[in-house]
């Protein structure tokens, strides 16, 4: 699981410093890697929506979360801001046809209320075309602002990409969590 | 009773006539003169008014689309529009003669090549008057009334970068040209003060100062201690102006005043919106979910009953501060449930205050801004009003 991780996080970084050598992506990035291992980590956001089911800390899951992958409220969607791509042509874990996958990943934690384990989830966007529009999904469980952002859901994580459009956000199980 | 055929023929007669006299048109009443030819023209917009406000519509179901509304809030009247394409800044010019946007296009709607630009706007004719290219590293991020910022002479525009290193580039207003580029040790956000100073907030909490030259380059760099807590009660990045320098506000109701009018930043104590021990968690939220009146000290915030991870929610209740003494002088209910929760909240900034909000069923909402009577709901103001901007 560490070396799929690993891997994830290397591609992202590879490609991120193919566009820069500015010295704020080193603690930016350290931070996002120091980040994935602590709370959920978010995808790429659009803010302001209607929330779905706002939870509290205290609980672990949303008290409504469901196994629909078409519904905000899937427990793998835990903290996922954008459009669904199970509702745009692709499924919880793959991007529609057509859409590119961002280099650019936020890894987190979710917990499957069916089975009470917590899973490591990468969050990706799909790139490459205008936003889907459909599922509108706003969860923003240890959100933070832009300027801390391995934590923020609101800048377009499309941005590294070559077509930089953001079209919808997929949830990917990596595994469960602490093995 | 039998009728005398007799005398029922003229009156038959007469009727007939009078029939055909009608249906020829020969009785009717006089026929206006033909209306004038009409002229294709351009309307001119009148006088600016304090009360006119752009509503950004971020368009989020094509977010390649948004745009800014200008509208009147005492005629009730859309007066026109100005594009902004994809994830814009905005901010008008310190003289609100013009409105620069940086912003994405796409050269085949969302696909082929993109450029990253920032263009300035008349705003006495909405006309397009010139455009700086950028490079392709423009910070893409929500609304925020500091994406870009005008030097407050106005000589250069700050424009944030994110890639995701930040960093900021100087744009030449008069040369229309990118003069200068710097990093920001990953601090974003651009808030001018001084002369030509531009600050960031980081993510330590600090605030990154940043003076530039004649020619828009860096000279001298400082960093602010922490002012706020980003772990447990983080400020939105969408503060409100103020007369010395800006309003933040946190997560749990914390305001944060930061006075920019010196040679170092100064932080005055933080005062909080909500009792120490909150009974049924009253937080601010939205999209712009605060609004300062400058000279009347007049904070009105957007707030909302709820846990943790609800910042972004709208809020049901308008709450309004006075900054001096730090008291709550009014709650005014919005009613969500016929209007939606209000998301962005802005005042005009002349003595007969309006406040406007935009709300999750894109309503723009019209209050009197010192006693919250409602003027005014503007039904299915854009698609997703995320964002207000005085003129």
């Amino acid at each position: 699981m560490q070396q799929r991780i690993d891997r994830l996080l290397e591609r992202a970084s590879r490609r991120v410093a193919q566009r820069t050598s500015r010295r704020g992506f080193l603690g930016l990035f350290g931070a996002a890697l120091t980040g994935a291992t602590l709370l959920p980590l978010l995808p790429v956001s659009r803010g302001g929506q209607a929330l779905a089911e706002p939870t509290s800390p205290k609980v672990p899951a949303s008290p409504t979360a469901s196994d629909d992958p078409v519904s905000c409220d899937y427990w793998k969607y835990c903290a996922i801001d954008g459009f669904l791509c199970a509702c745009c042509g692709g499924s919880s874990s793959s991007c529609p046809p057509g859409t590119t996958p961002s280099p650019i990943t936020w890894i987190g934690t979710c917990h499957n209320p069916g089975d009470g384990r917590d899973y490591i989830v990468s969050y990706n966007d799909c790139c490459g075309k205008t936003s889907c529009g459909a599922c509108s999904c706003n969860r923003n469980e240890g959100e933070k602002p832009m300027y801390r952002l391995s934590l923020n859901n609101d800048a377009n994580w499309c941005m590294a990409n070559d077509n930089p459009n953001y079209h919808c956000s997929v949830s990917v199980l990596l595994g469960v969590a602490g093995q | 009773m039998r009728f005398n055929k007799t005398l029922m023929q003229p009156a038959i007669i007469a009727l007939s006539l009078a029939q055909a006299a009608l249906l020829s048109g020969a009785w009717a009443a006089p026929v206006p003169a033909p209306l004038p030819a009409e002229h294709l023209s351009i309307t001119q917009l009148p006088v600016a008014s304090p009360h006119w406000i752009y509503v950004y519509d971020e368009a989020f179901n094509n977010e390649t689309d948004s745009r800014l509304n200008l509208y009147d809030g005492d005629s009730h009247r859309l007066l026109g529009q100005i594009d902004s394409g994809y994830y814009p800044g905005f901010t008008p010019s310190p003289d609100g003669h013009t409105m620069a946007v940086a912003t994405t296009y796409w050269a085949r709607g969302g696909h082929g090549p993109h450029t990253d630009v920032i263009e300035f706007t008349d705003t006495s004719s909405l006309a397009i008057t010139g455009e700086v290219v950028l490079a392709p590293t423009r910070a893409q991020g929500p609304p925020t009334s500091y994406n870009i910022a005008y030097s407050k002479d106005q000589r250069f525009i700050y424009s944030t970068n994110l890639t995701p290193a930040a960093s900021m580039s100087v744009i030449d207003v008069e040369k229309k040209q990118v003069v200068a580029d710097f990093d920001t040790d990953g601090c974003v956000l651009a808030i001018a003060s001084l002369e030509r100073r531009v600050s960031s907030i980081c993510e330590n909490g600090r605030l990154l100062s940043v003076t530039t030259d004649d020619t828009g380059h860096e000279v001298a760099r400082s960093f602010s201690d922490p002012f706020f807590d980003v772990d447990h009660d983080p400020v939105f990045i969408q503060a409100a102006p103020s007369q010395q320098g800006a309003l933040f506000l946190s997560f749990l109701g914390v305001v944060h005043p930061v006075d920019l009018s010196g040679m170092q930043p100064r932080f005055s104590a933080p005062w909080s919106l909500v009792d120490a021990k909150p009974v049924h968690h009253w937080r601010p939220g939205g999209t712009q979910m605060l609004a300062l009146h400058k000279t009347l000290g007049t904070l009105y915030v957007s707030m909302h009953q709820g846990g943790e991870g609800t910042h972004k929610m709208g809020g049901s209740q308008i709450w309004v501060f006075d900054t001096n003494t730090h008291r709550r002088v009014a709650r005014w209910p919005i009613d969500p449930a016929k209007y939606g929760a209000a998301l962005a909240v802005q005042v005009s900034q002349d003595l007969q205050p309006l406040l406007f909000v935009t709300t999750d069923t894109s309503t723009l909402l019209i209050l009197d801004g010192k006693t919250g009577h409602l003027l005014h709901a503007e039904a299915k103001m854009g698609q997703t009003p995320w964002y207000l901007i005085n003129p």
